[in-house]
């Protein structure tokens, strides 16, 4: 069997996607029809903008079938590897920046962390945490080793970061704390 | 009250700048906090376009909410925000040169060009002259466009308000978005695409009807999704992961840079500069012509300099000189004018029809509807006999880049030279740091964790569309051109008594409809190679 290539499956995976889009997901999730009758008048209804959108990816789709001679560009498996990565440390480094300033709080304040969350240690505590690890867990893994360096880079960042956000401006709030 | 005319605008323009609220006098003499913000921005935007791995955008992304806290969201914010965001645009592009030209590192992708004749005369010690040339070229070349600019913007919106209904409007922004598409990146399919996937993104959360459409019904949904987050997420977070990956598949072992000693005359004369004139004037032309379609970029408008000059050079040259591609001075003229003359001439179809022609005119239509104020678009040049105030703020922009410009033609050249030691700082260090400084400078501006898993996954978007040869410019227009692009088809199908074929009706409309198809054929059947 001849192997597809990334255009093709590009282009398939975009007819697929715009189908079921247009026909499933916005006709389900949506109030109203292309276009509505109101009070005797036609108007353009929610549905019609999301769909002409997919009618621009089932459009790509159809000439990605057919365009020639264009480079055959996809991600490899050393990509997905890397990118893998880095999702997986932005996500954890996400969570305990979100989590780590609560879960603490919990253990060992005697206030929720809701009352606390612009009182210094505890509104620095998910930032430095979920920063340096983030930080430092990237560097790590494009030089393929653990570095005091990295960990120096790291700490010396996410302070700057408070220096340039969180001191000069009493209206500002570092990531959670805004919306905890 | 008196009536005002085109020259009161103007001249009320630069009052707003020069006499808005003061920072500090020198010598008895009021600076303004506009003209200081100006000056902060091309410096900022001089050291980031000297440091490979950042840029333009990315020092936008993060200053972006900084200012907002600082200027706050009233209408004096303006100035100074939009004058700080010029400054920036303009300094990065005179700063890509500097790493280009000691390095061989372009500073930014379309300094690349700048690398094959800057770095050759680097290393026969020529290297302080190099720099002289390029900062000399790219000042030419983004004041010619500048002047463009300020001439043409006015006229274009114009000759918009006067023709163009509510159809028209409505089929010139499908226009838009369908060349934006077609010419952007390697291929139409994929440009397309890509501005599909930005129209749904931007569709997600919102509407007219009580219920907020595709939101799934997840809160973090049904507010939408902010703008900043998709626009900063895509463009720079994908980058910042394209960029990153490549360190890591590399040895990592930055090498020794090696620096030749200057040696022999390094000060610019007026036979260099007759020299190079007509090279400056050609790419100046050519990048000002380019800059003012939406969506082609400066790397484009940087290669065409280049090849057109070289066909100049190969004609005219004497045999001792050297030849493009070996260090001759010509070469770093023609590529820095032409990459330069695209910023100004950028902002012509975002000034006069509230259409984004690249990603720093995209930063500075955020900044206008962060702050409010200023809708950028055909009505802002309205010349009424009454005060308009976007009028004002519009020449008051002009003013600004006037300021930048002369800013960058008497310090510019000298901060140029200082700065070459930026190209040390390892990338891998500092990609990740950069990452978590956007991520908080969305949560700054957003107050909310949702914007920065948006930014994030967003990030992730667009590295996989960078991986798979799309671009993620398209997306962005998309994105920030989808809610006026249905809210005017909203109003112009009931202006017609709900008319489906109202896009035909008119003539005008028609012509950019029947073109908006025609630009995706034509570019379909002549696919292109480079991916700017």
């Amino acid at each position: 069997m001849r192997k597809l290539s990334a255009n093709t499956a590009l282009g398939l995976g975009c007819i697929a996607v715009a189908l079921v889009v247009a026909f499933v997901w916005i006709p389900l999730d949506t109030d109203t029809w292309l276009v509505e009758r109101k009070r005797g008048k036609y108007i353009i209804g929610d549905s019609l903008a999301p769909t002409l959108a997919m009618g621009f990816v089932l459009v790509a789709g159809l000439l990605l079938l057919l365009e020639k001679g264009e480079s055959d560009e996809y991600p490899r498996r050393d990509n997905l590897i890397f990118i893998g990565a880095m999702a997986g440390i932005g996500i954890v480094s996400l969570l305990l920046m979100r989590w780590a300033g609560p879960g603490i709080a919990a253990l060992f304040a005697s206030e929720e962390y809701r009352l606390l969350r612009d009182t210094a240690p505890w509104k620095y505590i998910g930032f430095v945490l979920g920063g340096v690890t983030m930080i430092f867990t990237m560097i790590t893994f494009v030089e393929e080793r653990p570095s005091w360096r990295a960990l120096w880079i790291a700490l010396v960042a996410v302070a700057g970061i408070i220096l340039l956000y969180d001191v000069p401006f009493d209206d500002i709030l570092l990531p959670p704390n805004g919306d905890v | 009250m008196t009536d005002l005319g085109t020259l009161d605008y103007i001249w009320l323009g630069v009052l707003a700048v020069f006499q808005g609220p003061e920072a500090f006098s020198l010598l008895g003499l009021p600076i303004s906090v506009t003209v200081v913000m100006v000056t902060f921005g091309l410096i900022l935007g001089i050291v980031v376009g000297a440091t490979p791995g950042l840029g333009s955008v990315i020092a936008m992304a993060i200053s972006l909410p900084i200012l907002i806290s600082v200027f706050g969201f009233n209408s004096d914010a303006l100035l100074p925000v939009l004058g700080f965001l010029i400054g920036v645009m303009k300094g990065s592009t005179v700063g890509g040169a500097v790493p280009a030209i000691l390095f061989n590192t372009p500073g930014t992708p379309d300094a690349y060009m700048t690398t094959l004749d800057g770095y050759p005369m680097a290393r026969a010690g020529k290297a302080r002259k190099a720099l002289r040339i390029s900062h000399f070229s790219s000042v030419s070349g983004d004041t010619f466009s500048d002047i463009v600019l300020i001439l043409c913007a006015p006229f274009l919106a114009i000759l918009v308000e006067a023709y163009l209904d509510l159809p028209e409007k409505t089929a010139l922004l499908i226009l838009s978005l369908s060349f934006i598409a077609a010419v952007v990146g390697g291929s139409a399919a994929k440009g397309l695409l890509s501005c599909g996937l930005g129209l749904l993104a931007v569709y997600i959360g919102t509407g007219e009807d009580f219920y907020p459409r595709l939101s799934l019904g997840a809160p973090a949904l049904s507010d939408g999704i902010p703008i900043t987050a998709a626009v900063i997420g895509i463009l720079v977070i994908g980058a910042i992961f394209f960029e990153l990956e490549g360190l890591w598949h590399q040895s990592r072992k930055a090498g020794r840079i090696e620096v030749t000693r200057d040696e022999g005359d390094q000060r610019l004369h007026w036979a260099d500069i007759r020299r190079i004139l007509p090279y400056i004037g050609r790419s100046a032309l050519i990048g000002t012509s380019i800059g003012a379609l939406p969506g082609i970029g400066s790397t484009l408008a940087a290669t065409i300099g280049y090849a057109t000059g070289k066909r100049r050079h190969d004609r005219n040259k004497a045999k001792e000189d050297p030849a493009f591609g070996q260090g001759a001075p010509e070469g770093i003229a023609a590529t820095e004018a032409a990459n330069s003359s695209v910023s100004g001439a950028n902002l012509i179809p975002v000034l006069s029809l509230g259409i984004p022609g690249n990603t720093a005119a995209v930063f500075l239509i955020l900044a206008a509807e962060s702050i409010g104020g200023l809708n950028p678009g055909p009505a802002v040049f309205k010349f009424s006999t009454e005060q308009n105030p976007e009028l004002v703020i519009a020449f008051g922009l002009f003013t600004t880049m006037i300021i930048a410009n002369l800013l960058n033609w008497t310090v510019g050249g000298a901060m140029m030279r200082w700065l070459g030691v930026l190209v040390r700082i390892p990338k891998h260090y500092l990609l990740p740091v950069v990452l978590l400084l956007t991520l908080t400078s969305l949560y700054v501006q957003e107050t909310a964790m949702s914007a920065v898993w948006f930014g994030f996954g967003f990030g992730l978007l667009g590295y996989f569309m960078k991986r798979f040869g799309i671009s993620p410019l398209p997306f962005v227009i998309g994105f920030v051109l989808g809610g006026r692009l249905e809210a005017t088809a909203r109003q112009a199908f009931s202006a017609t008594g709900g008319d489906p074929f109202f896009l035909l009706k008119s003539p005008i409309a028609a012509i950019f409809i029947l073109a908006a198809v025609a630009v995706v054929y034509f570019s379909f059947r002549k696919p292109k190679a480079a991916n700017p």
